[in-house]
Order: structure tokens, then C-alpha cells, then sequence
């Protein structure tokens, strides 16, 4: 087993297997499509084939009347409910109301007996639409005149937010070179196995429902909204998830709103599963950005102001987008020295499907824009990618110009080990083939851990002991595959001594399990797992007085090691952890042991107005090499090796720590050079995985990740983040290494073949 | 309204175990469809893409028409071989290497394993990647119907996108191709974004013979930028009987993306297409006849 010395521990720093790897391998995990209950109704959604259109009238009757239909809603159903991120922007229904604002939105739905009665019945509601002019490009939605998505933003801004830190005029002036640039980060999306799917069942109790959601805690609370019901009537259970990576399963859908009113028409329980083409027509995407980046440099390369103004198509409703916009700008000051910044974020609304949060979230448009734009400097200036980078980089303890707090960094260390990297020292060597040319590119970012909404943040664990020694563990946080159940249960074991399969980690269940805010933003290790090291530590606290007791020794001194207690410096007197167990609750009156942990990092308050302050409790550097092969007549590119060095802080288990490197730098490689919803008019013409061209394994490049150590104060263990640094730093390193290749600079992402034979040919013939 | 994938539509499903009933169902005047390994089918009837049938023919049940054989030099290949089982066959590879390649060339494991040959050409989408290889080595499709039976060259089989000569009463049995000299070499380029599971952007098959520093025979198949999948036949004739050189396949390459119609559509774009067809077409004669 691959270990990593981070401590005197036992567990940390090992890559324990995943403890669910087992039941997912041979099946036995249910997901929220495999389970089914008697006398369940499918449901089915009616989505407009207009993406901008008044509602005139909904005909259900014949759809009613169909055998086998057991009930069919609309809008009118929810009494004007909507949700939203804050409470000024709660704009969207789960069915359209007055007008449809997106293709593919939902208009009304079905409960019937089994899935085709649900969708034979969808083709008998007879929806009348007046088509309005729509808008689809968020520069053009700005225009005067541009058709109005929702009255209550006549100019289409859905929001905005303006930081301005130092001087930027007085840095460009500074500056010996100032470049202004276009950049566009694409349409992209998640990319998860399991699409959407929920079973909701209504009755005294109030509302339960099986869910596939990577932060249960919000639909939690959206169905207690809709359906007026107070939070202890709410009960949803978290079966395995397939995949989240932020946005949709952050999120309700129509789907849970629908299955769930149907539960309550019907008396039966109603089910839900979204058609992977559903998911891609009409789930949350990454916002495509705009940013028009400005940045002065002087000779030796440093940066002395910048000034981005991005604008970001937000699609028909608000979500979560207000978020992605602060962090496209508050986290712009890191990784690098920049004394002067100003950032005007615009999340404009479109007639396109809806923009949120996903995997990078906001951190990888800037980045982006940023990285390849220092780059492009420095070649004009004469420089090195790598030393402008070292130069630039910041180094703990830090803090930027808008009071993000640095306590610990690895980015030098980073830079410098891949420096001496082979494929760095050597990328100068000759070409495998006349037709291909070969390329190394580099880049260098941050990204926060423990990430923090402005709402409730804190995390809590509660742990039962048993009376034989084993211990039941209750988090809100939930594992949506990354693999935070293992390392939560490695935390809990290692403060109490035990080998892991003592403790038992179970799926969110918000009428057990406390509530917490979600799996979003790095958190989970960071957050979560402080609180289930203060629960591990409170049940330590409690068996050690027992402990003390029986050797008359202070508590304090009581040792938990491999399932056995035993006083210091006499570990012949050890008895097994069980037998302590059986003391502590059998004594008097019969002991109910409880260890209880919540979180407390990263609680100061910031400012969400102005961009000032931590929108996370830690922060992680990642610096990435990547080489590429380019046919230089087809365009066609095979990315064959990604070195990435990245400072988690402390690996607790490294291998998820690679694996969540593995999988994030391929994501971004296919935002990079294959992924792109094509749009026409609304439209997304390649809703579909043949077409919509996701890269697979054979796709993917030798990976290798370097752990760079470093010691944070602020969070357990020193545990930074691991699952989204890298899918920052992969795109700017792909593009790098394609200019290193072809000697063009791409600014707008994916860069296709097409696109880069098209850009030789013009090179070519210049 | 907005279709997704959805159930299977209702009809009649029969599984015929012999051809003597599979002909009679079919000139029974019903809307039949022959169902084979059902990859392009199902998903087209769950998409609704197409009419429903009324009578879902399974060829399945007739074992018979799963084989690879030679006959006389001649290759046949049976109407439920599978894409796999072709890619893999080892008279294949040595005697008509193009084909394999392009069968390699589908999709992937699953699909090739499920999926067949004639199924491929049989769909006819221009993008389909055994056509391009099945044109240049000439293959004839044997076709037959309840009381006849009749042979079509490929080049005549496809008449636009999804569009064949055949009859609602005939399948296509077998895929013949007669024997190909052992000095002829052949390549398959498939252009596509991803490296594996991804359709043709441009498919273009070259099929050379070459005798005394001439080319004595060249074909020259093109998928994905034609209304169906086409041979490049003025390219060719420039090419037949003519001195290698790199001048003259320059030439032809340029002749043969003149020959091709694409269009733009979200997979790429027209200009694109025609560069890449010139582009391989060239690549692949100078690395056929090694010239530089
Ligand atoms: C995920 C995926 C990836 C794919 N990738 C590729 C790819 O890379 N390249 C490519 O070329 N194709 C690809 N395809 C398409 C498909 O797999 C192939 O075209 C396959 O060869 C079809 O064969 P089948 O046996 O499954 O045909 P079926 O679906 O059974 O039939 C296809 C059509 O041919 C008709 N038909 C079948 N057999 C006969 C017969 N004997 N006589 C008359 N008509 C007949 C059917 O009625 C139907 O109209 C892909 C499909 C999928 C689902």
C-alpha cells in the first residue's frame, strides 16, 4: 500500500482501499434508479420545443384521460413557488409559468403506471406558445433593445460584481507591457454516469425521498419551501451517487418537485430518472465565459497590475451563478504577486440553458485568461514561462490584496521539481514524424479548500459507540464518489486507535444523520473532517475517564492505539478497546456513549460584495506540465503526458489524492481540446455522448502526480483540497504546450483540430 | 415536443428460423424491419427517429448467415458476421487488410461485438466506416428476396443518406469480394476528435497496386462527405497507369476533395472536410507507395 509519511500515525497518509469499493464493484450499492417501492408511478417531464415563449394555454385533459395516467401537473400546481440561490434571486419555477425561457424547459409532467403510459401520455398535453425573440449570446444581451429574459432584469445583468484593489491605471503605467486580450472558456458540462434520479414518497410522515444528490441538504431544504413543511417532515436519504462534480446534484430539478407533488395527488410513491440527453439539454452547465483581460508586466517579468471584464452567459435563470461570479474574481490574486486588481464580473441572461456552479468552479475561467496571457507575454518580453512563474509566485505566509490569507504554499516547490522534470528539461528534442510536432506547456494555480457560501457553512459528526468496540459515524457530508467516506472513516479510526473496519460510515439521512452544508467547493476533508475529528476525539475524551478510573492514571495520559487503550508508558497493562467499550457502557446505570464534533475553521466573516476576504478556509497550489503531439495538417492533438505537482497540504490517503488529480486534469483536458456544446439558436445540436465528445481512456495521458507537502495550520492534519486544482491548472497547460507545438496562441476553448488546422494553414500562408 | 430516448415503441417481434419464413414475413406487404445487431435500429426507434415497424424482424435465428469464408479466392462474408469477427478474422487481415482496418475503426469493443457489417452498409450513413474500404475493394452485396435473388456493386448499393436500393422485401445475405492481388496494399484513415468511440469526420480508404514505379491500380473511397460514401473516380483515372510522383498525387488529392460534397454540420465544418479529405488522400498514397 502506497504511504506517505505525513505524521506518527497510523492510518493517515496511507492509501487505504475505498471502503465501498466492494459493494460497487459486484453491485450491490443501490443507486436512486435501482430502488423501487409497490405501486410506484413513473414520472415524466414535457419540455418546450421553443427557447423563448409565452405559455397561452396547457391542455391536459386527453393526457389525463389516457389509461394508466394517474395524475398530470403544471406550473399552476406549484402556487408560484421558486427557488434560487439568495433569496432576491429566486426566479425559477419547476415548471414554466407565463413563458418558457429555455429549450428543452419543463412545461408540465406526468405520473403514470410505467414509463412508456408516462410518455405516451407527455404526447397528448397540447401546450399553445407564442414564440418571442430570443437571445443567445450574452454580448448581445447586454445591447439596448435585446429581448428581456425576466422583467425583474430589464438589462439582462442577472448579477454583477465589481472589486477594484490598489491601482490598476497606476500599475499598467508601471508597466513596460500591457496586453489586452479576448478569452472564452466554452460550453461545457459535468459529465456524470448517473443522471438525475429521485423516488419521493408522501405520506403522514411527511415527504421521504431517495435521491441522487452530492449535497442533499439543499433539496432538503427547497421541497420544505415548496411544499410548506417544516424541516423534520423533510426526509431525504442519500443512496451510492454516481458522480456530481458540482451544479445539477448540488441542486433540485424539475424532477424532484414533480415526483414529489405527484406523491402527494397520488398517495403512491413516484419515480424519476433523467435520459442522459435530458441531462445534457437541460441540466446546469458551466457558465461559458467572455473575459477581456488586461495585464501589465515589466521586464523581468513582473506582473504589476490586472484588469479582467468577463462576461458570463448565464442562461435563463440565476442558480448558483451569483457564487461563480465572486469566485471568477476574489480568487484572481493568487497564485501570483499582483499589487493592483480591478474585476468586473457580468452573469448576463440568455435564452441558453442554465450556467452554475461545476468542478473549478469561477476559479478556472480567470485562470485561464490569466495564465495564458502571462505566458504570451513572456514570449514577447523574451522570458521563460518557468522563471516568470517563479518569479511571480507568491510564498506562505501571504497575504493578497483583497485579504485572502496564505498560511502555507508549495507552488515554488512545485515549479521547481517539475524545472528538473525530465519532460521539462528535455522538451526541446526532435519530433517523432514529419506530420507530427510535439509540444510542452506549463501553468501554475490555486485553488480553496473548505470552500464557504454566505449561508450556514459548518459541518458536524456524531458517533455511537457500541458496546463490543465499534463505533457508528453520522455526517452530513456526502461521498459522491471522490471518496470522502474513506478518508472520513480513516480520520475518525485514527484518533481512536481502531483499524478501520470498526468504524461505520453511514449515507446521509436527514432525519438521522446533522445537517451540513454540501459536497461542493472542496470541502468535505477540510470541513467535514475536522468535525469528525472533534467527535473522535470527544468519545476519546469520554472513554478515557473510564480508562483513567480503572488504573487510577490522569485521562489525559490514556492512549488509543491498534484497537487497544492502555495508560502512557505502560503499554503491557493494554486491554482491547472493546473491553474498555464494555466498561464504559455497562457501568452504573448503563452509559449512552455519544462523541459529538462540529466545524470551526473558516467561519470569519467576508465581505461578498466587495471580493475582500477567505471564500475558503485553505488553499491548495497546483502547477502542471503537459505534452502534446499535434498533427500538423489534421489538427489532431493527443495529449500524452500531464505531470502535475500539486500541494494538497497533507495527502491524508494518497491514492484519492491521485485519483482525484487523474480525473480532474482529464476533465479539463476535455474542456480544453474536446468538449463543446454546439448551439444553434438555443439549441444544443450534440445533447448526446457520441456527439458531445467527452475524452476517454484511451484519450487519457500518463498522469503523474507529485505530492508536494506542505503544513496548514488552518485545517486537519494540514488537508488542503484535492479534486479541483487541477482541473484549474489543465486547460492553461494544454494550450501552453499547443503554442509550444504550432507556435499559435488559442484563446478560446476547445481548441478542435479544426481549429488548429485551419489556424496552420492561415499561419502558413502568411 | 422534445424526444428523448425513450422505451421501445410497441410492434410485433418475430425471430424466423429459416429463410423461407424470414422472405415469406417479408413479402407479407407488412412495414417490417430487419433488426441484425441493432445498433444503429434501437436507438433510432427509441429516438423516434424513425416510423415505428410493425413487425420487428430478428435475423438472429438464422445461424447460417453468421460466417467468413473464402470461396475460390473469393471472400464472403455472411449478413450476421460481426464487425468484431471481421476486424479479427484471419483471412481478413491477410488477404483484405483494408476491411479490417476500417472494422477496427468502429466505435468499440461492445458495439463491434453486437453490431455487423452488412448492418453498417445496410444503415447507410455517409460516415459509415466499412463503406469506404468495401468500395474500394469492389464488394458486391448479395441480395435476395422470396422468389429471386440479385447481386448489386457497392458503388450502386447506397442513393443518399439512410437510402439503398433494396426493396422492403430484401435483405442483403452476404458481402462477396473477389480476390485481390497479394502486391495490392490498402489504409483506412478515419478521422475523428476523440481516439476511440467516435464517428468519421472524414474517412478515406486507398486501395494501390503498383507495378514498375506505376500505379496500375488505384481506388480511392471517401465517408463522411457525400450524401452517401463515394469513390474519387476522377482522382483515380489521373492517377491509373501514370508514373509515382509526388506532383501528380498532389494533384489527385486535390481532384478528389473537388469530388467531395460535404457539409457543414456540428461535427465540423464543410472547408474542414474538404482540406482533411485532400489532406489524407495525399497521406495516404505517399505512405502506400513511400514517397515522400
Ligand atoms: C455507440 C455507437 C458507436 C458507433 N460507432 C460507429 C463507428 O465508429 N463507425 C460506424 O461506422 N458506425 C458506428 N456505429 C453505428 C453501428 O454500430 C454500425 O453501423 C453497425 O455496423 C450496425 O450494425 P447492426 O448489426 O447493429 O445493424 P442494425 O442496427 O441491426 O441495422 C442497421 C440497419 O440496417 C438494416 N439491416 C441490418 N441487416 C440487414 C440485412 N441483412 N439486410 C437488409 N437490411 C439490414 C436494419 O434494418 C437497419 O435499418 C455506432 C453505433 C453506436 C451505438
Amino acid at each position: 500500500m502506497e504511504e506517505i509519511n505525513i505524521g506518527d500515525y497510523s492510518l493517515l497518509g496511507k492509501s487505504i482501499p475505498r471502503i465501498d469499493a466492494y459493494e460497487k464493484v459486484t453491485g450491490e450499492a443501490k443507486y436512486a434508479a435501482d430502488i423501487e417501492l409497490p405501486g410506484m408511478l413513473w414520472c415524466k417531464i414535457l419540455r418546450s420545443p421553443l427557447p423563448h415563449a409565452k405559455i397561452l394555454n396547457i391542455d391536459i385533459s386527453r393526457a389525463k384521460r389516457l389509461t394508466g395516467v394517474k395524475a398530470v401537473c403544471t406550473a399552476k400546481d406549484f402556487k408560484g413557488f421558486r427557488w434560487g440561490w439568495m433569496p432576491i434571486t429566486r426566479d425559477e419555477p419547476p415548471l414554466a409559468e407565463d413563458k418558457v425561457r429555455f429549450y428543452g424547459e419543463g412545461v408540465a409532467a406526468v405520473a403514470a403506471i410505467d414509463e412508456e403510459t408516462a410518455e405516451e401520455a407527455l404526447e397528448l398535453i397540447k401546450v399553445d406558445y407564442e414564440e418571442l425573440p430570443g437571445v443567445f449570446d450574452p454580448e448581445e444581451a447586454l445591447k439596448e433593445g435585446a429581448p428581456v429574459v425576466h422583467d425583474y432584469r430589464p438589462n439582462n445583468i442577472s448579477w454583477e460584481f465589481h472589486m477594484d484593489f490598489g491601482d490598476v491605471e497606476k500599475g499598467f503605467k508601471e508597466a513596460d507591457l500591457v496586453r489586452e486580450d479576448r478569452f472564452a472558456t466554452g460550453r461545457v458540462i459535468t459529465g456524470f454516469l448517473e443522471p438525475p434520479a429521485a423516488i419521493a414518497l408522501w405520506n403522514s410522515s411527511g415527504i421521504t425521498i431517495w435521491a441522487a444528490k452530492q449535497s442533499p441538504y439543499f433539496v432538503y431544504r427547497h421541497l420544505a419551501q415548496c411544499f410548506n413543511l417544516p424541516l423534520n417532515k423533510i426526509r431525504v436519504i442519500q443512496p451510492f451517487v454516481g458522480g456530481g462534480f458540482g451544479g445539477t446534484k448540488n441542486d433540485s430539478v424539475a424532477g424532484d418537485f414533480c415526483s414529489v407533488l405527484f406523491s402527494k395527488m397520488t398517495g403512491r410513491p413516484v419515480k424519476f430518472v433523467y435520459k442522459m440527453e435530458e441531462v445534457f439539454l437541460t441540466c446546469r452547465r458551466r457558465h461559458n465565459a467572455i473575459i477581456y483581460n488586461k495585464m501589465g508586466m515589466k521586464k523581468d517579468g513582473t506582473i504589476t497590475a490586472m484588469q479582467s471584464r468577463l462576461i458570463a452567459d448565464g442562461g435563463a435563470y440565476t442558480a448558483i451563478g451569483p457564487l461563480t461570479m465572486y469566485l471568477t474574481g476574489c480568487i484572481s490574486t493568487l497564485p501570483y504577486k499582483l499589487p493592483n486588481f480591478k474585476h468586473d464580473a457580468y452573469r448576463v441572461f440568455t435564452n441558453n440553458p442554465v450556467g452554475a456552479a461545476m468542478r473549478g468552479h469561477g476559479v478556472t475561467h480567470t485562470r485561464f485568461a490569466a495564465e495564458i496571457q502571462m505566458d504570451m507575454m513572456a514570449e514577447e518580453l523574451g522570458l521563460d514561462p518557468m522563471e516568470i512563474r517563479l518569479k511571480n509566485a507568491i510564498e506562505a505566509p501571504y497575504e493578497t490584496i483583497n485579504k485572502v490569507t496564505i498560511f502555507s504554499c508549495g507552488l515554488k516547490d512545485g515549479l521547481l521539481k517539475l524545472k528538473e522534470h525530465p519532460l521539462w528539461k528535455e522538451r526541446k528534442k526532435e519530433n517523432k514524424d514529419k506530420e507530427t510536432i510535439s509540444g510542452v506547456g506549463i501553468s501554475g494555480v490555486a485553488y480553496l479548500g473548505g470552500a464557504r457560501q454566505r449561508g450556514y457553512q459548518s459541518c458536524a459528526a456524531v458517533l455511537r459507540l457500541c458496546e463490543d468496540g465499534t463505533v457508528e459515524y453520522l455526517t452530513g457530508a456526502t461521498d459522491a464518489g471522490q471518496g470522502s467516506d474513506t478518508v472520513l472513516t480513516q480520520i475518525v479510526a485514527e484518533e481512536l486507535g481502531l483499524s478501520i473496519d470498526h468504524v461505520d460510515i453511514q449515507r446521509v439521512d436527514t432525519a438521522y444523520t446533522p445537517c451540513d452544508a454540501g459536497s461542493y467547493g472542496s470541502r468535505v476533508t477540510a470541513l467535514a473532517g475536522e468535525a469528525a475529528m472533534k467527535a473522535a476525539k470527544d468519545l476519546k475524551r469520554q472513554l478515557a475517564e473510564y480508562a483513567a478510573k480503572e488504573w487510577n492514571v490522569s485521562s489525559e495520559d490514556i492512549v488509543f492505539k491498534n484497537n487497544k487503550v492502555y495508560p502512557k508508558h505502560m503499554p503491557d497493562k493494554a486491554i482491547p478497546f472493546r473491553k474498555l467499550a464494555q466498561i464504559a457502557c455497562y457501568s452504573g446505570v448503563g452509559a449512552v456513549i455519544i462523541g459529538r464534533g462540529y466545524s470551526q475553521y473558516g467561519i470569519e466573516p467576508y465581505d461578498f460584495e466587495k471580493g475582500i476576504g477567505n471564500a475558503g478556509t485553505a488553499y491548495s497550489f497546483t502547477s502542471q506540465l503537459t505534452r502534446v503531439e499535434v498533427d500538423k495538417e489534421t489538427g489532431f492533438t493527443k495529449c500524452t503526458d500531464m505531470i502535475i505537482a500539486h500541494d494538497c497540504g497533507k495527502p491524508l490517503n494518497p491514492g484519492l489524492v491521485e485519483s482525484q488529480n487523474q480525473g480532474a486534469s482529464v476533465q479539463g483536458l476535455g474542456q480544453a481540446i474536446y468538449e463543446e456544446f454546439v448551439m444553434d439558436r438555443g439549441r444544443t445540436l450534440n445533447a448526446n455522448l457520441a456527439d458531445y465528445k467527452m475524452p476517454t481512456a484511451v484519450d487519457a495521458p500518463n498522469i503523474e502526480v507529485i505530492h508536494i507537502l506542505t503544513d496548514d495550520p488552518k485545517v486537519p492534519y494540514g488537508a488542503k483540497e484535492a479534486s479541483e486544482g487541477a482541473i484549474v491548472s489543465s486547460p492553461p497547460s494544454v494550450i501552453s504546450a499547443i503554442h509550444d507545438a504550432t507556435g499559435i496562441w488559442f484563446k478560446e476553448l476547445p481548441v478542435t483540430p479544426e481549429k488548429i488546422a485551419l489556424a496552420l494553414r492561415e499561419k502558413k500562408k502568411e | 415536443m422534445v424526444i428523448f430516448y425513450r422505451r421501445l415503441p410497441k410492434f410485433e417481434y418475430i425471430k424466423p428460423e429459416s429463410q423461407n419464413m424470414l422472405f415469406e414475413i417479408l413479402s407479407d406487404n407488412k412495414n417490417c424491419s430487419v433488426y441484425a445487431g441493432g445498433t444503429d435500429l434501437i436507438p433510432k426507434l427509441k429516438k423516434r427517429l424513425i416510423k415505428p415497424p410493425d413487425v420487428l424482424i430478428d435475423l438472429k435465428g438464422l445461424n447460417e448467415l453468421d460466417y467468413i469464408k473464402i470461396e475460390g479466392g473469393t471472400l464472403k462474408i455472411g449478413a450476421l458476421s460481426t464487425i468484431y469477427s471481421v476486424a479479427t478474422s484471419k483471412i481478413v487481415i491477410e488477404k483484405f487488410n483494408i476491411l479490417s482496418q476500417a472494422a477496427k475503426s468502429i466505435a468499440a469493443f461492445q458495439i463491434q461485438n453486437r453490431g455487423t457489417i452488412v448492418g453498417n452498409i445496410c444503415n447507410a450513413v455517409p460516415s459509415a466506416d466499412s463503406a469506404p474500404a468495401l468500395l474500394v475493394l469492389n464488394a458486391k452485396l448479395n441480395i435476395k428476396k422470396k422468389d429471386g435473388s440479385r447481386k448489386v456493386n457497392i458503388d450502386e448499393f447506397f442513393i443518399g443518406p439512410n437510402k439503398t436500393v433494396l426493396d422492403k422485401d430484401e435483405i442483403v445475405t452476404e458481402v462477396e469480394i473477389s480476390e485481390v492481388p497479394s502486391s495490392f496494399k490498402g489504409i483506412y484513415y478515419k478521422l475523428s476528435t476523440r481516439g476511440k468511440m467516435d464517428l468519421a469526420t472524414v474517412g478515406v480508404a486507398v486501395l494501390l497496386g503498383s507495378d514498375n514505379g506505376r500505379f496500375s491500380d488505384i481506388r480511392i473511397g471517401l465517408g463522411a462527405v457525400a450524401p452517401t460514401p463515394i469513390r474519387a473516380k476522377r482522382a483515380e483515372e489521373l492517377l491509373k497507369g501514370e508514373k509515382i510522383n509526388k506532383e501528380l498525387i498532389n494533384n489527385a488529392a486535390r481532384i478528389a476533395s473537388d469530388e467531395s460534397s460535404p457539409i457543414d454540420d456540428h461535427r465540423a465544418s464543410a472547408t474542414y472536410r474538404k482540406i482533411m479529405v485532400e489532406t489524407l488522400v495525399k497521406r495516404a498514397i505517399c505512405r502506400l507507395t513511400e514517397v515522400g
